[in-house]
């Protein structure tokens, strides 16, 4: 499992497609912090004590909330089926386990986007000197949820070419999605906003954390799928 | 030691099956040779036991350990019959990487000693997206024996390569037995199997319809021959009582005017016929046997 994290966490390093989304998130990071006093002297927009106090992080947050689907997808949306289509996938379960290969590229995924955030985050603390562990903890677990549906659909769909095209339609559709079904009075649908993570981000307390479970579904669905699965 | 065993192992596709029940016993120490025509389930076998396809139903165990086993994994190496290589690694990056998927890390000089073995010694740094055919079935093979393992599954290790190269495969598959390695093997070429196994299966729509050493399948082959006659016209009388006697001698008897065809498995049948023939007044002018040519013996279709 740790040699294919690796591997994985190594491959999203290089090429064009995570040195643009690197840049994306330092410089949201580094605007959001420095305009941060901008959005606080409008007085059209009104914000809590404590959204006031973090105001400088939800430039990211935000960020990862509209497009960090899209993200994910685009760079991770191949990550097993590129090797199933590819046949390279025959090395892998012929020496290790079909669930460390799961596990493994989820992992491997997590801990870039875990380097990627906690540099951004590093960023915006420089200006406002202080290291918001709660809104990281959102962000990383909302990233957690959208890299486990990723890896899940890269499982069930097997060719690349379809999880790069749902992967933009998802990544354009489910937070627009996620928001009016947070926002929606129709009793017959707004149940569904307890199956998205953007519900529990939208609380200020731990049920965040639910979203780790979310995910940690669907890895558990895309490995019984994958154990299945002809290579 | 067993190296491999199987029950009953069985594959099928939509209800259509593939791979009907193999019963397969293969001793630690040999180059099991896996024979038969394309389609015949002889690479959806081998996917099977080294975890690429999950079995529909069935058991198998390799070296002793019940599969699919994390822990054997790490003790056999695995040629699959077609993959591609990861473009963008080269020999080395390729072998390091999957060696330290099996649990252990190699050294640069250990990769090139692996590459030198299967002759790419002189592309270790060109990328693998840029190797011919011929180059990657090579790094295919290094990979499978790279971390040393016990058991190594070959599938088609040599087609497609050349001359040069075929032999280098072959005094490899030789060394790494001389070491005590069990080697599965699969090949369409009749003389590789020959000059390499020490047992071979035959396999057929998804069964394995021959299986022994070398010696044994041509000892049995050879038994069997197709005698061939061609003779005078027998007289109306003894007519009936003629075939009758030659269907108790041999079988598929194929009868054309005075031409006469019947597989017998004893040449000392052939004298006891001609004696017959002239029992019956009849005469033979010609006998023709035919026995079995070595593609006959692994292609045969009854």
């Amino acid at each position: 499992m740790g040699v294919i994290a690796q591997r994985e966490f190594i491959n999203l390093f290089k090429g064009i497609k995570s040195i643009i989304i690197v840049a994306i998130l330092l410089v949201t990071a580094y605007y959001s912090a420095k305009f941060s006093n901008f959005f606080l002297l409008d007085a059209s927009m009104e914000f809590t004590p404590k959204e006031a106090e973090d105001i400088h992080l939800f430039g990211l947050l935000v960020l990862i909330l509209l497009f960090g689907q899209l993200f994910v997808m685009g760079l991770s949306h191949d990550s097993i089926n590129r090797e199933t289509h590819e046949r390279t996938s025959r090395f892998l379960v012929t020496r290790t386990s079909r669930a460390s290969i799961i596990l493994g590229k989820f992992f491997g995924i997590w801990l870039f986007w875990f380097v990627c955030v906690t540099i951004a985050f590093l960023l915006t603390s420089i200006f406002s000197k202080k290291f918001d562990v709660f809104i990281f903890s959102q962000t990383m677990s909302l990233l957690t949820f959208q890299i486990a549906l990723t890896i899940l659909l890269s499982v069930l769909i097997s060719r690349p070419g379809v999880t790069m095209f749902l992967g933009v339609i998802l990544g354009i559709a489910a937070p627009i999605f996620g928001f009016w079904i947070e926002f929606t009075q129709n009793a017959w649908v707004s149940w569904i906003k307890f199956l998205t993570p953007y519900y529990y981000l939208s609380r200020e307390d731990a049920t965040f954390l639910l979203i780790l479970l979310m995910a940690g579904i669907m890895i558990v669905i895309a490995n019984l799928i994958f154990q299945r699965r002809e290579c | 030691m067993v190296a491999i065993e199987t029950k009953e192992l069985n594959k099928s596709y939509g209800g259509v099956p593939v791979v009907k029940g193999i019963d397969l016993t293969v001793e630690q120490g040999e180059i099991f040779g896996f024979l038969g025509r394309n389609g015949a389930g002889k690479s959806t076998f081998i996917n099977m036991l080294t975890g690429i396809i999950p079995p529909t139903s069935g058991d198998y165990s390799l070296l002793g350990v019940k599969g699919p086993n994390d822990q054997v994994k790490k003790r056999i190496g695995v040629m699959p019959d077609y993959s591609t290589l990861y473009g963008s690694l080269t020999a080395v990056d390729h072998l390091k990487f999957l060696s330290a998927l099996s649990g252990k890390k190699v050294t640069k000089e250990q990769c090139l000693q692996v590459l030198k073995l299967v002759g790419l010694e002189s592309h270790v740094h060109k990328k693998a997206g840029k190797y011919s055919f011929g180059m990657k079935k090579k790094l295919g093979i290094a990979q499978a024996i790279i971390h040393d393992p016990e058991l190594i599954f070959l599938d088609e290790p040599t087609s497609g390569l050349d001359a040069e190269s075929v032999l280098q495969i072959h005094t490899l598959i030789k060394a790494l037995q001389k070491r005590g390695k069990t080697i599965f093997m699969t090949s369409h070429n009749l003389a590789e199997v020959e000059k390499l196994c020490t047992r071979i299966g035959i396999m057929k729509e998804g069964q394995i319809v021959k299986i022994g050493t070398m010696d044994e399948l041509r000892a049995f082959y050879r038994s069997t021959m197709t005698v061939q006659l061609k003779h005078s016209t027998i007289p109306t009388g003894e007519q009936r009582t003629l075939y009758q006697w030659l269907e108790s001698v041999g079988r598929d008897l194929v009868i054309e005017d005075t031409n006469l065809s019947i597989t017998i498995d004893d040449e000392k049948k052939i004298a006891e016929m001609i004696r017959g023939f002239n029992r019956c007044k009849t005469d033979i002018y010609r006998v023709e046997v035919k026995e079995p040519t070595l593609e006959e013996i692994f292609l045969d279709e009854d």
